[in-house]
């Protein structure tokens, strides 16, 4: 029997109709520019007080440091929690700028308006690039007295590890540099045309005339993927650096490929989370509910429930390949980093970074909304930093003469922070808060372009007796 | 004796004022149904969104295969206690590698009954139906009585429906 | 680039139905030659079985030579079918759609496939009943299951069965369209088979959130099995180059790595002999060398990663290892190879967008991949064995025996003819996803513009 063919739909655009609730509206594009830039002014007090509590904590932190080179230099073991500061500082807000990079690269819509708040957390780079100096000088040389010790330099001059250090960390304050500022272009130019006084003069000098033609939204596209593709690579070479400078190769016989991925893996566990609580933050005291919806705490927490399940799988992938080797070293390891001084830290570690956000985000209903994400976001930070304490107390509580053993014959007992490396913890993350808090009284902490982008190729419509949306995906 | 009426469109939007005229005609949810030959959004022809508990099947099933490979990798192990490579007789890290196993098997295969349940498959006897319907056309299908047939296949035709068939 | 275009359905079911309802002439002679050349692999096969592995190169110290570098291969390509189904599935990407049933179908064909090697490299083949499964009641022996050479069996096992399973359910709906196209003994096939399918809007939901929700339970299998396989190397430390922690995830982006290019090259054929252009397109293999770059990247910062801390320890044996592996006659000419085929060629290649958009280029890098990894698991496993070791007081090194090379070369036979023989009797390219995809593909207009856009449920 003849048939034909159908017409498949019937759509209308129904932008504005306000009967339902459940689709995000879509907002005008000077309604964005406005509201968003207003948010570099909102609540003036409020901002005053929490910039000066972090300023002085800071401060204080700063000066505990001082304390510590006084009281501590020269003595490697006592630098354990400034490394572990170091280590969730970096992994934490250099993580976070991931989410910059790849679900835009993979044209994930609901992406975009977190581009720029995940891009500013790059900036906490220079506390933890401050932050390491004082370890570099703790570092135990690579070759004492004809010796050489295990290190990923191998032949390398004595000063490697200490200037590569600085040269990838330097190179990441580059590349986050690089990553924020291509993208700022366009909002840039937008504080030029519609703020005053020395924000539309900032403006005016930061946008390099940019007037938004063809030609120049082409080439920031390509200069943002290729920035970002930068970021990532600096990313992951900083993280093989600093676990294994800093860590793995302080002890003797610690031979593990799979940390720098591991290290690497929870520090965008981590930076993922430290997303979710900025956009949370920000709907709650900025009132940006139109620009952050449940979608993006949704589709944040989806990542984050991936990543807490890939942390299990690489930390059981180290582990059971020790606990079967069974050779000294293999045991020496199980005994260090696991069940012997630092096994309060591993358990609460393990609880807070994996076992407690993968059973609290993996119901759907968690995730669909904006406190469940919140809350498995503070988990897994308070995961990451003992994790951290587990893992780099541990390394620097090796005295430097044992590091030409075979293996650690000898377990370190376990070292507790005393009140310095409190504050110096403290002062490290009120100094990264600071710097993102200015930078959002620079900028607006959500990209206006973006957001602009965003509204452009979203369309809530009627279908049939339905409503959907379309999402438009231009090559 | 209860009939099934299967009216069929290819313009869409009929079909779903179809759906609509025998909402209105006064048949309860769940005795009439669209049937397309492609999935379209959730509630396009203001069908009655399906429930369903599919997401209870894998946990049901996990518990199972987990509970089973506990037993069967504990049993053996004390049944036959042979050291190897010097590890315990009750190996929790390499059982640990079977109870993820025989867990997620055990989850998926429930899943599957799972889905083909909730689908309400298989189906035996299916009702009225056309094969052009996997070509494009549409089908609403609603099942009643032998008196009331009738009144239906005139509610479909007069919302367009190209033809009827009983069954 | 815009390459969708409208389809209706009718076209939709003549097109890609073509393989069941009007079968190609060079079908049945290809099938036909196929199926002879796997009879003689079986025969093969019964010849080794009679005569014992002496027929095989394998010999000391080298008990594990080409049929478990194979194994491993074969599980790799497996990765290809549940890294796209679920993946892309899960990520909602819209150029997943012709590919999911292909590469699921790769999954469940090159398992069955792998586990036939260890099966062979037994020996004795029925003798690993013993050691598998608890059933010896009366002697009260049992698995040891402390042995990672129990896990494999288990994690395949479960992996080919769920991978089985969501090709089925996924299956349903084109069953059910195939059961409207046929008549005779083939109707009735499909009638039981479809259990009665008939695509109301419950049968849909279920098929896409029960999709979602296999996907999801699929993933962390598709994780674990390669995982298991690379475990039965790392947890021996008594071979060197074995004993490393980054094994697992090593193995498992190498699989993805070998298993996506396996998929291009089933795409390009499909394209070809199927003639699919329309449902086919450059833009779906442009989509797929963007993603190998990435994972094609990723798999070489771990290989990096794997030879760094190999040398790392600074052990006189290891380092003599990896100098062997590298460096020395014929092995390095392996490496080199491994090197070449498996990263800077076909990435090279993948790099131009000209090389993404042609079909053919793209069969050949994919090619080249699977050989370059083929060759990554021989050089992995072999090596550490064939190099002197203390105690070892009879060695040499190890030559595949030309009954080991027609093995290797009889299962790629293998799974080609099981592929076609699926073709004959059920589509390889979902037509249900495609007609979902015209149902759902939309564009919004802005300026003067037509963005391709596609339609998502609010929920």
């Amino acid at each position: 029997m003849a048939s034909e063919a159908i017409p498949a739909k019937r759509i209308h655009s129904a932008a504005h109709d306000e009967e339902h609730h459940e689709l995000p509206a879509r907002v005008e594009p000077q309604v964005i520019t406005a509201e968003l830039i207003a948010t570099t002014e909102a609540g003036r007090t409020r901002f005053r007080t929490l910039g000066w509590t972090l300023g002085i904590l800071f401060l204080v932190g700063t000066i505990a440091l001082a304390v510590k080179l006084v009281v501590d230099g020269g003595d490697q073991t006592q630098w354990g929690y400034t490394a572990a500061t170091v280590a969730f500082i970096f992994s934490a807000f250099g993580g976070a700028p991931m989410v910059a990079i790849a679900p835009v690269l993979a044209k994930a819509n609901w992406a975009k308006p977190l581009s720029r708040i995940a891009a500013i957390f790059s900036f906490a780079s220079v506390i933890t690039t401050l932050l390491m100096i004082p370890l570099i000088l703790h570092l135990p040389p690579l070759v004492t007295e004809g010796a050489r010790r295990r290190s990923i330099w191998f032949e390398g001059p004595d000063i490697s590890p200490h200037f590569w250090s600085m040269v990838a960390m330097l190179t990441l304050i580059i590349a986050g540099l690089a990553l924020f500022y291509s993208a700022a272009l366009p909002d840039f130019a937008a504080m030029r045309d519609h703020s005053s006084g020395w924000k539309q003069r900032f403006g005016r000098i930061m946008a390099r005339g940019w007037v938004g033609t063809t030609v120049q939204w082409r080439t920031m596209r390509m200069r943002i993927g290729m920035a970002g593709t930068f970021y990532f690579f600096t990313f992951v070479f900083v993280h093989f650096i600093i676990s294994t400078d800093f860590g793995m190769s302080l002890v003797p016989g610690w031979r593990d490929a799979i940390f720098p991925m591991y290290h690497a893996i929870s520090s965008i566990q981590a930076g993922l989370a430290v997303s979710v609580l900025a956009i949370w933050f920000a709907r709650r005291y900025l009132k940006l509910e139109k620009y952050l919806h449940l979608d993006q705490f949704w589709s944040l927490s989806r990542l984050m429930f991936a990543f807490t399940l890939l942390w299990g799988y690489f930390f059981i992938s180290a582990f059971i390949v020790f606990w079967y080797g069974r050779s000294s070293s293999d045991q020496m390891w199980i005994e260090l980093l696991i069940r012997g001084p630092y096994i309060w830290a591993f358990l609460a570690g393990a609880f807070f970074i994996w076992f407690s956000p993968w059973w609290w985000l993996i119901w759907n209903r968690v995730r669909r909304s904006a406190n469940g994400p919140a809350i498995g976001s503070a988990l897994i930070l308070i995961g990451l930093l003992l994790d951290r304490i587990r893992l780099y107390v541990a390394a620097w509580s090796v005295p430097p003469e044992r590091i030409h053993e075979r293996f650690l014959t000898e377990i370190p007992k376990t070292i507790w922070p005393d009140i310095t490396d409190v504050l110096i913890f403290i002062g490290a993350l009120a100094g990264c808060l600071l710097i993102v808090l200015m930078i959002t009284r620079i900028i607006p902490m959500l990209s206006v372009w973006d957001v602009q982008n965003f509204n452009l190729l979203y369309r809530p419509i009627n279908y049939m007796k339905t409503r959907a949306y379309l999402i438009a995906k231009p090559d | 004796m209860s009939k099934s009426v299967l009216g069929l469109f290819t313009d869409a939007n009929k079909a779903a004022d179809a759906m609509d005229s025998l909402k209105a005609g006064g048949y309860p949810l769940g005795t009439f149904d669209v049937l397309t030959g492609t999935p379209y959004p959730e509630g396009a022809f203001g069908e009655h969104v399906p429930q369903h508990r599919l997401f209870r099947f894998p946990a049901f099933g996990a518990i199972i295969g987990f509970t089973l490979a506990l037993f069967i990798t504990s049993t053996t192990s004390i049944a036959y206690p042979l050291v190897t490579g010097g590890k315990p007789i009750l190996s929790l890290f390499a059982m640990l590698v079977i109870l993820y196993e025989m867990t997620m098997l055990s989850a998926v295969i429930s899943t599957v009954v799972g889905i083909v349940f909730e689908s309400r498959l298989p189906n035996i006897n299916p009702g009225a139906y056309d094969a052009r319907i996997t070509e494009g056309w549409i089908g609403v299908v609603i099942s009643t009585d032998d008196e009331q047939a009738s009144h239906a296949a005139s509610l479909l035709e007069s919302a367009g429906a190209l033809e009827i068939k009983q069954a | 680039m815009q390459q969708r275009r409208t389809i209706d359905q009718i076209h939709t079911n003549r097109v890609l139905l073509n393989g069941q309802l009007d079968t190609p002439k060079w079908w049945a002679p290809t099938v036909i030659g196929l199926g002879f050349i796997v009879i003689i692999g079986f025969l093969v096969i019964g010849i080794m079985v009679n005569k014992g592995l002496g027929v095989t190169g394998l010999s000391r110290p080298v008990f594990w030579g080409l049929f478990i570098t194979t194994f491993v291969f074969w599980v790799g390509i497996s990765h290809a079918g549940i890294m796209i189904s679920a993946i892309l599935r899960l990520s909602q990407a819209e150029w997943r759609r012709p590919v999911t049933r292909a590469a699921e179908l790769l999954t469940v064909f090159s398992l069955l496939t792998a586990l036939l090697f260890p099966l062979m490299h037994a020996g004795r083949p029925w003798r690993i009943v013993y050691y598998i499964l608890p059933y010896d009641f009366a002697r009260g022996i049992y698995p040891n299951i402390r042995s990672p050479l129990i896990w494999d069996p288990v994690a395949i096992s479960t992996y080919l069965t769920g991978s089985t399973l969501f090709l089925y359910i996924a299956l349903l709906p084109d069953l059910g369209n195939l059961r409207d196209r046929t008549s005779g003994w083939q109707n009735a096939l499909y009638t039981v088979l479809a259990l009665g399918w008939r695509g109301n809007p419950r049968q849909w939901k279920l098929q896409t959130v029960g999709g979602i929700l296999l996907s999801a339970l699929m993933l962390p299998i598709f994780v674990s099995v390669h995982s298991i396989v690379s475990w039965d190397f790392a947890v021996t430390p008594a071979v060197e180059g074995w004993h490393s922690t980054i094994f697992a995830p090593y193995f498992v982006i190498g699989a993805v790595h070998s298993g996506v290019s396996a998929v291009v090259t089933m795409m390009a054929l499909m394209r070809w002999l199927w003639k699919w252009e329309d449902f086919i397109r450059p833009e779906h293999f442009d989509a797929l060398a963007r993603l190998l770059i990435v994972v094609a990247t990723g798999w070489l910062a771990f290989t990096f990663l794997e030879l760094i801390f190999a040398v790392y320890g600074l052990d006189a044996p290891e380092l003599a290892l990896r100098e062997m592996q590298i460096f020395q006659w014929p092995w390095w000419l392996l490496f080199v190879t491994f090197v070449l085929t498996g990263y800077v060629i076909p990435v090279g290649m993948w790099l131009q967008k000209r090389v993404r958009n042609n079909i053919a280029l793209m069969f050949w890098s994919s090619i080249f991949v699977n050989i370059g990894m083929w060759l990554e698991r021989f050089l992995i496993i072999v090596p550490g064995l064939a190099r002197k070791t203390p105690f070892v007081y009879t060695w040499e090194s190890y030559r595949p025996s030309g009954l080991e090379w027609f093995i290797l070369f009889w299962s790629l036979t293998w799974v080609t003819f099981l592929m076609l023989l699926f073709a004959r009797f059920f589509p390889l390219v979902p037509l249900f996803e495609q007609k979902e995809s015209q149902t759902f593909g939309d564009s919004i207009k802005i300026g003067r513009a037509r963005v391709p856009a596609i339609l998502r449920e609010a929920d």
